[in-house]
């Protein structure tokens, strides 16, 4: 069984260095359910190096999806603004933050930035 | 829309009512509250024992708050003049009313006081193009407040309106009964408050019940926003009106981008429509306002470069490094409907952007600013030659990929018959438009200079002069319309000239990509009878094929438009030209009070008398209000030189003296003088230093 979600995230941090990410410095955690079960990745970046835990901590940015939604996109077949605008994404905290890692969120066809 | 609407704003959350305070919106009509592209009130009308008011006058206290005064009765009898009412409205997340009623009379008066209320909760774009609703509404009465809602899946959109004194609250609206004795008076605060459901970004109340003073979002008072600009001192009356109002305007037309937080600040396009962020728009507006607000020209880099394309989506006509063209809010781009989450397809704003970041340093001196957006400039710059060369012939084209709701033209002149053929035909697709050609010129003699003295990368400096000495050669090669003596506005697909004369040719001068042997003769065109109405530059010259005086691409004078050709002129050395067309503005602008319309008639200055407005013109227009503004730099023939600030003035006639004092910069705040007309020599700007700069 292929996880999208878990692939996208894993992929980022087999990278370390995200240049996208190069002026940020911050946490960012994704709590992300399915069910009644909900999972958690804390992102944590310094200036653009990335590492990546399940660890339930504080962090700058939060945001809130259902885990099939975030599966589509971390594929690229739904768009992460659009899902906040619907309000299927919640998002509290510095949404600067958010709106700069979306740019790690490939295209529609898959594409990799 | 109609002038006597009374519109206020704080962000983009504004209301636009009758001149009574009324909303009464029917879906294809742009009064009402809105908030974030949707609108959260359609109805709001106010009686008294069942009758419509009167309105006596209107105050515009502020651009966020207003004053109605009003009286009962309809038409021009008053049925009972001893009532005065007065509603005092400020927009905020949503509107405070307060609303007064005073009994002039001997005997006391009971009175019947109705609200009614109502929201289709339309997107800003079924307003524009009157669509059908797909989700639910609901109405209920909860805990002394009327709720009013709009739900679809999980977007839901709510309007909740409370009084401070007794009412009797029902589904469409308020009733107040109350006895007001011999010259007394009665009042009450309502308050309408926006929110978004689950998941949404502005959910709280501005202002809370009883608090007097409205607060608008701005993070600067007006007050401060027009002390920190430079002071104007002129003996024409007309042009110091123009110029408070455009202050005051682009103070009002600030915007801070919901998602992208930060409480900054940059131009929205312009209200009714447009109060969001726009890539050109925003980057034209900032340009404009440079030597007098710079702050805009930051925050517009910023947060465009926060959002720029990072991936390939057809939908949005995204790329890797593209600038967006504009972002929406509302229910149709949620649901995407519409591509505005935000949409890309623009041709022009990836280059300007990389134009302003050099500009914006010229004047600032702020490297810092430079070097953070390294990433984001060399990005833009990298789109021009990887997505832009549609062709792959070394030029800057377009075409749309989102077919059905995309933007065909993406250029400035946006609308579906701006490009065309001397004979009237219209080009295929892809187009290559010639101002794009001048701003990627620009772009990379730009790019190559902040490259060399800041990001410290001569190779890549080199590389840029290289392709931009390249791009300047062919291009005066192959737009060059030889027996007409101007540039084509377009190459089509085969390579031949899209060959009628426009505006364009000022951006060109403006862009520094016109051959200095070619400069007199587009200078000539410009100011000539097919281009120059007497009172700005039209869009398409009169005698092309689809040359139409109130054509909105085609034919009109839009002043955003006639402000870069004077720039461009004044590039060139052409200082009378420039100055010519600079009376030309603003001798308009004094017809609208200050405040010029996007655009207005292309008819012959002499025949018309008074410059004729565009009918659905959008008004105040974010780069109309900015246009006054340039106007002045040009006239003033501000120029940042190192580390000074060059003053080379030539005014028209109709004026005899101006100065701008405290013109902000990288030298602390200098003031420039100019008197009469033509100086003989360039005067240096009085430096003069300050604490706080």
């Amino acid at each position: 069984m292929t996880d999208a979600t878990a692939e996208f995230f894993s992929a980022l941090e087999a990278r370390r260095h995200e240049p996208l990410l190069e002026k940020e410095s911050g946490t960012l955690r994704f709590d992300l359910t399915s069910g009644k079960r909900t999972t958690r990745w804390l992102i944590e970046i310094e200036k653009g190096d990335v590492s990546i835990s399940h660890r339930n901590a504080k962090a700058d940015c939060v945001v809130r999806a259902k885990k099939a939604l975030f599966d589509g996109i971390a594929t690229g077949q739904q768009n992460a603004m659009a899902a906040v605008l619907r309000g299927e994404v919640g998002v509290e905290g510095d949404r600067t933050l958010l709106v700069r890692f979306q740019k790690l969120f490939p295209g529609p066809d898959g594409e990799k930035s | 829309m109609s002038d006597d609407l009374v519109k206020i704003l704080d962000g983009n959350t504004f209301v636009v009512s009758d001149s009574r305070g009324d909303i009464e919106a029917s879906m294809t009509d742009p009064t009402g509250l809105f908030s974030f592209d949707n609108r959260f009130l359609s109805t709001w009308v106010l009686t008294v024992n069942g009758e419509r008011l009167n309105p006596l006058s209107v105050d515009d206290l502020q651009y966020f708050e207003t004053r109605f005064f009003l009286v009962p009765g309809t038409g021009t009898v008053y049925v009972d003049s001893k009532l005065s009412v007065i509603r005092r409205r400020a927009v905020g997340d949503g509107f405070h009313e307060e609303l007064t009623i005073l009994n002039h009379d001997e005997q006391p008066a009971d009175l019947t006081i109705r609200i009614d209320a109502a929201s289709d909760f339309a997107d800003l774009f079924e307003v524009k193009d009157a669509l059908e609703k797909k989700g639910r509404y609901y109405t209920k009465i909860d805990k002394k407040q009327l709720v009013l809602g709009y739900r679809r899946e999980s977007f839901e959109r709510v309007t909740t309106i409370s009084a401070s004194a007794p009412v009797k609250l029902d589904k469409k609206g308020l009733t107040f009964k109350v006895k007001i004795e011999p010259q007394g008076s009665w009042t009450t605060d309502l308050d309408v408050v926006t929110a978004a459901g689950a998941g949404g970004t502005y959910a709280r109340p501005k202002y809370q019940r009883g608090k007097r003073q409205a607060r608008p979002n701005m993070e600067r008072s007006l007050q401060r926003w027009i002390d920190d600009a430079p002071r104007l001192e002129c003996d024409w009356d007309s042009l110091k009106a123009t110029y408070r109002r455009s202050l005051v305007d682009l103070a009002a037309l600030r915007f801070s981008p919901p998602v992208s937080g930060g409480g900054r600040n940059l131009p929205a396009a312009g209200l009714p429509w447009f109060m969001t962020m726009f890539g050109r728009d925003s980057i034209f507006t900032s340009l404009q306002a440079l030597p007098f607000t710079p702050e805009l020209a930051a925050t517009t880099l910023k947060a465009l470069g926060d959002w720029q394309g990072s991936r390939v989506d057809d939908f949005r006509d995204e790329d890797p490094g593209r600038i967006l063209h504009e972002m929406r809010y509302g229910e149709l781009t949620a649901f995407e409907e519409r591509p505005h989450s935000p949409y890309f397809g623009s041709a022009d704003a990836t280059p300007l952007y990389v134009v302003l970041l050099d500009e914006y340093e010229r004047w600032t001196g702020d490297r810092r600013l430079v070097r953070d957006l390294e990433q984001e400039a060399r990005a833009a710059l990298k789109w021009i030659d990887d997505y832009a060369d549609l062709m792959g012939n070394g030029y800057v084209w377009y075409r749309r990929r989102n077919e059905e709701t995309g933007l065909e033209n993406q250029c400035w002149k946006d609308s579906w018959d701006s490009i065309s053929y001397h004979d009237g035909r219209l080009p295929g697709f892809p187009r290559a438009t010639c101002e794009l050609q001048g701003y990627a010129y620009d772009a990379k003699v730009r790019g190559a200079r902040l490259a060399r003295n800041i990001w410290k990368d001569s190779a890549f400096a080199d590389e840029l002069e290289r392709e931009a000495a390249d791009l300047k050669r062919r291009f005066n090669r192959d737009f060059w319309v030889s027996d007409g003596e101007y540039f084509a506005l377009a190459l089509d697909t085969e390579g031949n000239q899209v060959d009628s004369l426009t505006s364009n040719n000022g951006h060109l001068l403006w862009s520094g990509i016109v051959d200095k042997s070619k400069a007199k003769a587009v200078a000539r065109h410009l100011l000539g009878p097919r281009l120059f109405s007497g009172w700005g530059v039209r869009t398409l010259a009169e005698g092309e094929g689809r040359y139409n005086p109130i054509g909105y691409h085609v034919g009109t004078v839009w002043p955003f438009d006639s402000s870069f050709v004077a720039w461009g002129l004044r590039n060139y050395g052409f200082k009378e030209e420039a100055a010519q067309i600079a009376a030309g503005i603003l001798d308009a602008a004094e017809f609208f009070e200050g405040r010029l319309p996007e655009a207005f008639g292309g008819y012959e200055r002499g025949v018309t008398k008074y410059p004729v407005q565009y009918p659905t013109a959008c008004s105040p227009q974010a780069w109309s209000t900015g246009a006054p503004l340039l106007l002045l730099r040009t006239m003033l023939g501000l120029e940042p030189i190192g580390d000074n600030l060059v003053v080379d003035p030539v005014l028209p006639e109709s004026i005899g003296l101006l100065a701008l004092l405290d013109i902000p910069g990288r030298w602390g705040r200098v003031d420039a003088f100019a008197r009469g007309r033509v100086p003989p020599a360039p005067l240096r700007a009085g430096r003069r230093s300050r604490a706080d700069v």
